[in-house]
């Protein structure tokens, strides 16, 4: 017996040995503010704030509502005013899903409002061009402050203009949308403490839109940094020893990387911010706790400080299907990221029987959520490469694709057949006739193009052989990325069989398909178009120059025609080439040309096929909201897209949990 | 006996530079690196970034350089004693790992408890009692139990959970308590819920050692000195427990210290399937996000504890059976 005691002993202390550091000092203290109450003026209207704040003011903690304001508060609509307090439980996928976190901050100069097509002004007062559209000046809010009470200035412009974009060591290669076309910097120059100008060589019409993304949207650096705090960690400002010794102490091997750590709004909580919420512990822990920013620059109709709520809690969930079971059940205040479509019914049935959410359905400003993408560059066999970039395969295999069907089964009914062209209503809209192109289901006539281009062979299967007596076998890369992708490859598969193109599908982890399409090995993929609502800035994929990192396969070689300025490559077919100049011309016209040239764009784009369009306007991406029944002024109606930082775009510090 | 001890012990580090080569190699042989799938991710999520700011990221995380020296630099902060730094958490991997130890230990630490509790009289008492209605059911329930996948179970039970009580059985703390500092309120909720995972994850291997307890005892029972002492008229219970279950515990014991590293890793599927904060989600999300440091130290953590055990496993069998030590020096 005794012997059998000392084994159980021998392996529980083995087991304490093999437990190295198993506390890692955790303590993380919110920021306090160091800012010291002052006399208040007497205001211009009264102002309210939240019990927590106001406990904060009576104990000398913090400076008077007044104080904290700018002179000009930014005052958000909403269809009622709100109650102070409660937290907003959301979930998110870790650390690399930061970008969920930045649409619900949407720390921005200017943002775009609910219907994801008005830009409304948040940190900047105005933002104004000249009449050629080549200087821009963006005016801030005169008093507002840093959640640690600082002030902002255009100091804090400047040093990113200065120290940030134009630091080799930060930002190795100059963004597009700060370069001219020469390649020289855009100038940037401080006209007074509130007022920054920019000016471009040539007319730039996309400035303002260009200003509603520049957060920290994919770790790109913010155009405005809190200057005063972040120069202890830049080396043109810091003493090099005591540099030295922080890089050395968080385990970095640079300053650089010091630097991105720390201006980090995720992963530093001690660097300032402007959202109506700032961090208050890391990204990477548990539960990432965003807590009310005192100097938030917003009010509500009736003077009371933004926001309502006075935390947002985003929970870690190591799988998309834990977050999916917490919303069911109802422990998610507001989700719509990560929320699967397919689990639309059990959310309807259980909103019904829990009572305790609703369910809003958020659609996208246009584009479709499943298409297929033919390689018109495909190199390693010529005569698919042939065949893809002929025009009358591509409508004919528009026509093979049962829509209807899809949209039934992969989408639950949710969406509409459609190309990738903005939705009705959009003034970008090129007409039904555009979006409903070739989106019909008629093998007949898709038989006939087939036949007419040389396919009119068959082998004993029923497929259809090149001239050269080759069968016609193209394989389709998926990737299960933005839903039910494996379904629909399936479905157009079998569609494509039926007019008697053999498909072989694959599905393929994303990183190696990604890499295929670098290397121009992509014969056709399944791929969605989002950006239609945004077809000339960002990551638009309606422009055959940008990186295939975020862009699609149906060029790869134009691509590398344009890099190399007609030298090596392809040379696009006369569309393409319109379609590139369009993109130019739209960013040297004012906004009345830039509908035109939108819509003549998204007219070649359709006649083309260079994407071939399934269902569209569905709720899968990211459009399917759960929300606590009790949270009011959350918009049923919302467009939903990246560039409109959604939720952000439904003014989430308005939003309140009724008593 | 102990040339043999300090032998393995002094081959240890050599092992383990052969492992960190082996390790690196394995988590870089993915297709594509870390960018590449940072990339995909926010593609996947309506964002995507173009080529400069890949670039720039790039540098930032050291990618650019060749493989070696990216090795190199792992191998650097290793032989520091650090475990490099995670590029997906940008912080050191020791202390992600750390955070994670305790509710991994404690969480495998039960669900070996559970395990053995559960298995070994039911072992017992299934061979003592061979062919008897008990003993099949007990059979079923064993071949049910370890054809069950534990992960499905998980989702099962979360389910049945879910639809019947409203209840959510994900994670291992309620929500005041998931960030709060160690307590002993935190601890008593931490027992509250590690009940479940513990169970799911004991299923299996409680069918599994209750079957080789069976198997083992049954070889034992009719060997002729059990018939003797029988025969002598010892009270079966005494002599079934105090000799062949000590013998039918052999071949568990030389397993045990393959619990070491199952202790450390945590189970990969379940604990993400049910959300746990152990060191199981943070492994599989660093392979898949190709977090090649983090992926790779607790790979190599989990080489260590291998060998460490398994020369565990070899002392406890000499402690407990005195033929083995004789037999050896």
């Amino acid at each position: 017996m005794m012997k059998r005691l000392t084994v159980f002993l021998i392996v529980c202390l083995c087991v304490l040995i093999a437990v190295p550091s198993a506390f890692a000092g955790e303590a993380k203290k919110a920021p306090e503010s160091k800012a010291a109450p002052t006399k208040a003026a007497a205001p211009a209207m009264k102002y309210k704030e939240a019990p927590v704040l106001a406990a904060l003011v009576k104990a000398g903690k913090l400076p008077a509502v007044e104080k904290r304001l700018p002179e000009n508060p930014l005052v958000v609509p909403a269809d009622e005013i709100g109650q102070y307090g409660g937290a907003w439980r959301r979930g998110f996928l870790g650390p690399s899903d930061f970008n969920g976190v930045n649409r619900v901050i949407y720390d921005v100069l200017a943002r775009f409002g609910p219907d994801g097509a008005t830009i409304e002004m948040k940190l900047a007062e105005s933002v104004t061009p000249s009449a050629d559209f080549k200087t821009w000046t963006v005016k801030l809010r005169k008093g507002m402050k840093w959640s640690d009470g600082s002030p902002f200035t255009t100091d804090d412009i400047m040093y990113w203009y200065k120290d940030v974009l134009q630091n080799k060591d930060l930002v190795p290669k100059i963004p597009s949308w700060m370069q001219n076309k020469d390649g020289s910097t855009v100038l940037v120059e401080k006209v007074d403490s509130l007022a920054v100008k920019w000016t471009f060589k040539e007319t730039n019409t996309n400035f303002l839109l260009e200003l509603t993304t520049k957060d920290y949207g994919d770790r790109l650096y913010p155009i405005f940094q809190p200057s005063k705090y972040l120069k202890q960690f830049h080396a043109s400002y810091a003493k090099k020893e005591a540099l030295d010794k922080m890089v050395a102490d968080a385990k970095f091997k640079t300053w650089t990387e010091l630097y991105a750590s720390k201006q980090s709004p995720f992963e530093n909580p001690e660097r300032p911010g402007m959202a109506a919420w700032t961090a208050s512990n890391r990204i990477s822990d548990q539960i990432f706790i965003l807590k009310r920013n005192p100097y938030y620059i917003g009010v509500d109709k009736a003077g009371n400080q933004l926001p309502y709520m006075d935390e947002v809690q985003i929970k870690f969930f190591a799988d998309a299907q834990a977050l999916n079971l917490a919303a069911i059940a109802g422990e998610l205040d507001e989700q719509e990221r990560h929320i699967n479509l397919l689990n639309y019914p059990v959310l309807k049935e259980n909103e019904q029987k829990l009572g305790k959410y609703k369910i809003f359905l958020w659609s996208s400003p246009g584009g479709f959520d499943a298409g297929v993408i033919f390689n018109q560059t495909y190199a390693k066999d010529p005569e698919l490469g042939k065949l893809f970039a002929n025009k009358d395969f591509r409508i004919a295999m528009s026509l093979a694709i049962n829509r209807k069907q899809i949209n039934e089964s992969a989408f639950l009914g949710t969406g509409e057949p459609r190309q990738g062209v903005p939705k009705k209503g959009h003034p970008f809209y090129p007409g039904d006739e555009y979006a409903l192109k070739y989106t019909e289901y008629n093998p007949t006539e898709a038989n006939r193009l087939l036949d007419s281009i040389g396919l009119n062979k068959k082998d004993a299967e029923g497929f259809r052989l090149f001239p050269s007596g080759k069968r016609v076998m193209i394989e389709l890369s998926v990737v299960e990325v933005f839903g039910p992708y494996r379904d629909i490859g399936t479905l157009v598969t079998k569609d494509f069989e039926k007019v008697g193109v053999k498909v072989n599908m694959q599905i393929r982890e994303r990183a190696l398909h990604f890499q295929m399409r670098q290397a121009n090995d992509l014969q056709a993929e399944m791929w969605n178009q989002d950006t239609a609502g945004f077809p000339f800035t960002g990551s638009t994929k309606y422009d055959f120059r940008r990186d295939l990192y975020g862009n699609l396969t149906y060029g790869p070689l134009w691509k590398q025609w344009y890099d190399t300025n007609g030298k090596e490559g392809v040379e696009p077919p006369a569309d393409a080439k319109k379609i590139v100049e369009l993109q130019d011309r739209a960013k040297t016209v004012g906004p009345a040309e830039q509908v035109k040239i939108a819509q003549e764009l998204f007219k070649l784009w359709v006649d083309n096929m260079f994407e071939i369009g399934t269902v569209g306007l569905t709720a899968t991406d990211q459009g399917v909201a759960v929300v606590n029944a009790k949270l009011h002024n959350v918009p049923a109606n919302l467009t939903k897209d990246w560039p409109l930082r959604t939720p952000g775009n439904g003014r989430p510090e308005v939003w309140f949990f009724k008593q | 006996m102990l040339r043999f001890i300090v032998t393995r012990l002094l081959l240890l580090p050599l092992l383990m530079l052969l492992f960190t080569v082996v390790v690196f190699a394995m988590v870089q042989a993915p297709p594509g690196d870390f960018l590449t799938s940072y990339v995909a991710m926010l593609a996947s999520s309506g964002s995507s970034m173009d080529a400069t700011q890949v670039e720039a990221l790039k540098q930032q995380f050291g990618l650019d350089q060749p493989i070696y020296i990216q090795y190199l630099r792992w191998l650097e902060s290793l032989v520091h004693g650090e475990l490099g730094l995670s590029l997906e958490y940008q912080r050191p991997n020791s202390e992600l790992i750390g955070e994670r130890m305790l509710v991994t230990v404690l969480l495998a630490l039960f669900a070996f408890v559970i395990t053995w509790i559960v298995a070994i009289p039911a072992g017992i008492y299934a061979a003592m009692h061979k062919n008897t209605v008990l003993d099949y059911l007990f059979a079923v329930l064993n071949y049910i139990g370890v054809a069950t996948p534990n992960f499905m179970l998980a989702l099962i039970l979360m389910w049945i959970c879910f639809s019947n009580f409203g209840l959510m059985i994900t994670g291992l703390f309620s929500p005041q308590y998931t960030q709060a500092p160690w307590s002993v309120a935190r601890f008593i909720d931490l027992l509250k819920h590690i009940w479940l995972p513990a169970i799911v994850l004991g299923v299996a291997g409680t069918a599994r050692l209750m079957r080789i307890m069976r198997a083992n005892l049954l070889d034992e029972l009719n060997k002729p000195y059990v018939v003797m002492a029988r025969a002598k008229g010892m009270s079966e219970w005494t002599l079934v427990v105090k000799y062949p279950v000590r013998l039918a515990f052999n071949p568990i014991i030389s397993t045990i210290g393959w619990y070491l590293p199952q202790l450390f890793s945590g189970s990969l599927i379940v604990a993400t399937v049910m959300n746990l904060p152990n060191i199981g989600p943070l492994l599989l999300r660093s392979l898949i996000q190709q977090d090649m440091y983090l992926a790779g130290s607790i790979l190599l953590i989990y080489c260590g504890l291998t060998i460490v055990g398994t020369l565990i496993s070899d002392i406890l069998l000499a402690l407990f059976d005195p033929r083995i030590r004789m037999e050896g020096t």
